[in-house]
């Protein structure tokens, strides 16, 4: 491989065989690359995803290089960190490029703070300005976007789900190169005690989704919620309110601090749609609002709106959807 | 045993976003800076819901000093406000907030932590409102040689070992570190308590211990800045939503229901 690619850094793997989010951060990698007259290269830590050889052929990845060992089986951060350090260090990359999740949320500025390198995370596009990577980012939850310069040899740089369509071309299937990498010293400082117990369906993977925020009222009206989801085939979701007064469980939250969503159907209702709570489902195919105030910014983002009392129209939705 | 709090000062989340939902968010003349002066200058919320955490350690039992630092141009305000709550230690980092970047403010504090007498933890919020970035604890950890743990919404203080629960996609998580660590902290910690009004007055008195970039004798390479913001814009929202009409609800209801099976999306 040659130095100065731009590398796209993934572990894990999906349902569809991928990582989440991996195709849209190729997409992005592979702009870059071209920006930059460099080639793009697909770093894999751990096991190789399934669908990686015919993905990288797919979005032009020169390189599709796997790093095993077992550390990497199921990736810790001090495991990662330290692979991906010393990858970096190998190859001289011009850029690290990551799907931001809460893992790589951890890991990504840890690889920049011990390389010495500018991070930027939240990215929603990449650029060239001169030599200069140029950064675009959400802030204030969305509300601004910042255009951040980033100098050095290899900036650290993650983008949000949600940031780009992913266009995938024509192109061989990449055979995956192993890399080794020492990482006999390593020893994940962080133990856990108790794993996360996932149970069911996760709202990142949910098709359609119904929401439910201060509107509502009060808490006990949230069971509207889950029912008129129950009725639509989808799971139900809240806005980061109803998380912090104790309605519902955290794991429901739809935001920028809680689940980016994409579903084909989400159903905000009750929500005023502050960009803190958009961040999490502006993806959406198709957005439905529902809200007392005609004026409530969520109906900038939806496809259909209705004024109206969330518990006037709740039971009726609820009939309605379970009529045929 | 000591720990210290990292706090910055940011535009009220809440006044930003009323601004922009109503269309009236605007950029300075620099072309990236915020400027309505009506929008309130607070503590970050995630940073008070760090005191908090080492509020709840001391409620716990643990003993330790607690120190709160914050880099920027005038941080007093919520200095004061963080020793009205209980911190021991307050402590501003003067520089001038236009010149910062993420590496920046990490080495600042790592540097003013380790001329201070260090830190068996470090508490910082997950990240700042404003630009969301959340990169300064993971730097800060890098640093000082620390671990990390995200997204905690619970620290308990067993000796020298840190027991955590952390908020994640898969529902909590619960893990175990040594301390010296840095812990950042979740809005599901809960609200923040309230300085006394006696503990607010007594802070009025308390001033800050200052100290700049030089004091902290920081290389050429930790004060060159790696990231600059060079613009800052509010992005566009579509907006061509169909509003549906009906006399009642069991007809805004059936409308809403026809149109989605329609479109084929249910």
């Amino acid at each position: 491989m040659s130095q100065n690619a731009v590398i796209v850094c993934t572990w894990g793997e999906d349902q569809d065989g991928l990582p989440v989010g991996a195709e849209e951060v190729l997409h992005i990698g592979r702009g870059l690359a071209a920006d930059l007259g460099t080639d793009l290269a697909w770093l894999v830590l751990g096991a190789l995803p399934s669908a990686a050889p015919e993905t990288a052929g797919r979005y032009g990845v020169a390189n599709l290089l796997q790093v095993e060992d077992a550390k990497l089986e199921s990736p810790q951060p001090d495991a990662l960190v330290a692979a991906l350090a010393a990858v970096a260090g190998e190859r001289s990359p011009r850029a690290l490029l990551f799907h931001q999740t809460q893992a790589s949320r951890a890991v990504a500025p840890r690889v920049a703070g011990r390389l010495g390198d500018a991070v930027v995370m939240n990215g929603v596009s990449a650029d060239l300005s001169g030599e200069c990577i140029v950064v675009t980012a959400s802030a204030y939850g969305g509300d601004t976007r910042v255009v951040y310069e980033v100098s050095g040899r290899c900036p650290v740089i993650a983008f949000i789900a949600n940031a780009v369509v992913p266009e995938p071309g024509d192109g061989a299937a990449v055979a995956a190169e192993a890399l080794s990498v020492d990482l006999t010293g390593v020893e994940e400082r962080v133990k856990i005690v108790e794993p996360a117990r996932f149970e069911g369906p996760r709202l990142d993977d949910a098709e359609i989704i119904v929401s439910g925020g201060r509107g509502l009222g009060s808490s006990d009206n949230y069971k509207l919620i889950e029912q008129l989801a129950a009725a639509l085939g989808g799971l139900p979701g809240a806005s980061r309110p109803l998380v912090d007064d104790g309605w519902v469980d955290s794991s429901q939250q739809v935001g920028l601090t809680g689940r980016i969503t994409r579903p084909n159907l989400y159903v905000a209702i009750g929500i005023s749609g502050a960009s803190q709570h958009m961040a999490g489902c502006s993806a959406a195919k198709t957005l439905v609002a529902i809200n007392r105030d005609a004026e409530a910014a969520i109906f900038q983002y939806a496809k259909y709106g209705i004024v109206g009392d969330a518990l006037e129209l709740l039971p009726e939705l609820i009939r309605a959807a379970g009529a045929r | 045993m000591r720990i210290v709090v990292c706090v910055k000062e940011v535009l009220d989340p809440d006044a930003v976003n009323n601004y922009a939902v109503a269309g009236r968010l605007e950029i300075g003349d620099d072309g990236k800076t915020l400027t309505q002066t009506a929008i309130p200058r607070l503590m970050n919320g995630f940073d008070e819901q760090a005191i908090e955490a080492a509020l709840r350690l001391r409620d716990a039992g643990a003993d330790f000093t607690l120190a709160v630092v914050s880099a920027g141009e005038s941080p007093e305000k919520l200095l004061k406000h963080a020793a009205a709550l209980g911190a021991d230690e307050v402590v501003a980092i003067q520089v001038d907030p236009g010149s910062l970047d993420y590496h920046l403010v990490a080495a600042l504090i790592s540097a003013q932590i380790e001329a201070s007498g260090g830190a068996d933890v470090v508490l910082c919020g997950r990240q700042a409102s404003d630009d969301d970035q959340g990169v300064v604890p993971a730097l800060i950890a890098e640093r000082l040689d620390m671990s990390l743990v995200t997204i905690a919404k619970a620290v308990e203080l067993e000796g020298t070992t840190l027991r955590i629960t952390r908020v994640t996609p898969d529902g909590d998580e619960r893990v175990e570190t040594a301390c010296p660590a840095v812990v950042t902290i979740t809005n599901e910690l809960g609200d923040p308590r309230y300085p006394t009004a006696a503990a607010k007055v007594k802070a009025r008195r308390v001033k800050p211990t200052t100290v700049t970039p030089d004091d902290l004798k920081l290389d050429a390479d930790d004060l060159a800045p790696r990231v600059s913001v060079t613009r800052q814009f509010v992005p566009e929202v579509q907006g061509n939503c169909e509003m549906l009409q009906g006399d009642s609800p069991a007809a805004l209801a059936d409308a809403l229901i026809e149109k989605l099976r329609a479109d084929s999306i249910i």
